[in-house]
């Protein structure tokens, strides 16, 4: 559940064992579809007149449709060009008039399989947020972020998190994560749904204090959710003038 | 009728008799114990993602298992009642000395309930690599850990490779056998 969003962190963890089999998996699903939808315009813009006519119920047979009118998918772009060099060299409209036959042809099968990795990409993303939108929707979704500044008298161990008394996330913080947060990373420890209405968010703070000592403190913010997202901030200060740290949650409006 | 009722009586007593040496052979064969040279069952994470964790050190500082991407990781179950697994992490401390270097991380979890147990162990144990403790048993769970000392072997990509569930001589040179061959990939 919890994402690591660094601004600055090049040196960061890496997201989460979930996350990356959830995303290589979305990868591999994408890239056969692309791959899928590729092959099937291929096959199928070979006999332009036969593969037309009975395009109404069967699925490779509506898929490739699109491809060959180039209309609006991302695919439409790299497909229909590929699909055109190989079943028509001959009538190029212009561009590849004067190379030779074997340049184009490995310069075209890069530009296509650029083209693919480009829109498994674009894919990737619009399910990552199509993803997002569907699971936490936008008048229940609740995103608790956490923020670490300076840190001279607190090393952050793990934190707690509870909503309405109840327990949603318990994480310990490596060191390579610590120093991706020192640096300037701000993380989504939490993303979540609530009902609208009256609540009660409760922190704890685990780590080693002042003078390398255990250190626990807690942190409480209630807040009304309303009908939009409700976006949350767990910061961890240094208080210079009583030499400790401080904890507190903001509410960004 | 009557001729029936009558030698019935033998009857009865034979099938009586008859059920009731069915009755033992049936206590009996599920009474026996089954052979100890049965196969294991196989184990269902070989070729899965592992799955991530993050836990305590026994020595301070936090483990997050999806950091190691890119090197070989192995997880040695144990507890502190288990007579072979110190045998076992002393074994594992060797290979670690040979092949960091080669981009190999070991990390020991603990499965004991009292967490004082694990840490005293943990703190006679001589080891060079991490151990962890796990008294909650969320991560031997997810490894569906059956036998101690248990070992699994996750590969540069995370995957689950290999599982040793019990440590002997020929174990140990099979756990070297397919280590060696994970770091050569």
């Amino acid at each position: 559940m919890s994402q690591m969003v660094f601004d600055e962190a090049p040196c960061g963890p890496p997201p989460t064992a979930g996350t990356v089999t959830r995303g290589s998996a979305r990868c591999a699903g994408a890239l056969a579809a692309a791959l899928w939808l590729a092959v099937g315009s291929l096959t199928h813009a070979a006999p332009p007149g036969a593969a037309a006519g009975p395009a109404t119920t069967s699925v490779p047979a509506t898929i490739p449709a699109p491809a060959t009118t180039s209309a609006p998918g991302t695919t439409g772009g790299h497909v229909p060009a590929a699909a055109g060099g190989e079943t028509a060299p001959a009538p190029g409209p212009g561009a590849a008039g004067g190379e030779s036959a074997a340049q184009p042809g490995s310069t075209g099968l890069d530009q296509e399989i650029q083209g693919l990795k480009k829109d498994v990409v674009d894919l990737n993303r619009d399910l990552f947020i199509l993803e997002e939108e569907l699971l936490f929707p936008a008048n229940t979704q609740v995103a608790v972020f956490l923020s670490l500044d300076v840190g001279d008298f607190f090393a952050l161990d793990s934190v707690q998190l509870k909503i309405d008394k109840k327990e949603v996330i318990n994480y310990l913080y490596t060191p390579r994560e610590v120093e991706a947060l020192l640096k300037g990373g701000v993380q989504r420890l939490y993303l979540g749904n609530l009902k609208v209405g009256p609540h009660e968010l409760v922190a704890f703070f685990s780590g080693k204090g002042p003078n390398d000592r255990d250190y626990q403190r807690g942190a409480s913010l209630r807040f009304d959710k309303g009908v939009g997202a409700k976006y949350l901030e767990l910061k961890i200060d240094d208080r210079q003038r009583k030499l400790q740290p401080e904890f507190e949650i903001k509410d960004w409006e | 009728m009557g001729g029936r009722c009558g030698g019935s009586g033998a009857a009865v007593r034979g099938r009586l008799e008859r059920t009731a040496l069915a009755l033992c052979g049936l206590w009996l064969a599920l009474a026996v114990p089954p052979q100890s040279d049965a196969a294991p069952p196989p184990y269902a994470l070989i070729g899965a993602a592992a799955p991530d964790f993050a836990l305590h050190a026994a020595r301070g500082g936090n483990v997050r298992l999806s950091e190691h991407r890119g090197e070989v990781v192995v997880l040695s179950f144990w507890s502190s009642r288990c007579s072979g697994c110190r045998t076992q992490l002393t074994a594992l401390s060797r290979s670690f000395a040979t092949y960091r270097s080669a981009g190999l991380k070991i990390y020991g979890v603990g499965v004991d309930d009292d967490a004082a147990k694990a840490l005293s162990f943990a703190k006679s144990a001589d080891v060079d690599f991490t151990l962890l403790l796990d008294p909650e048993k969320s991560v031997s769970r997810s490894y569906q850990v059956d036998n101690l000392p248990m070992t699994v072997l996750i590969d540069r990509n995370g995957t689950v490779r290999h599982v040793l569930r019990d440590y002997s001589t020929a174990s140990n040179g099979l756990y070297l056998q397919e280590l060696r061959a994970l770091l050569n990939e």
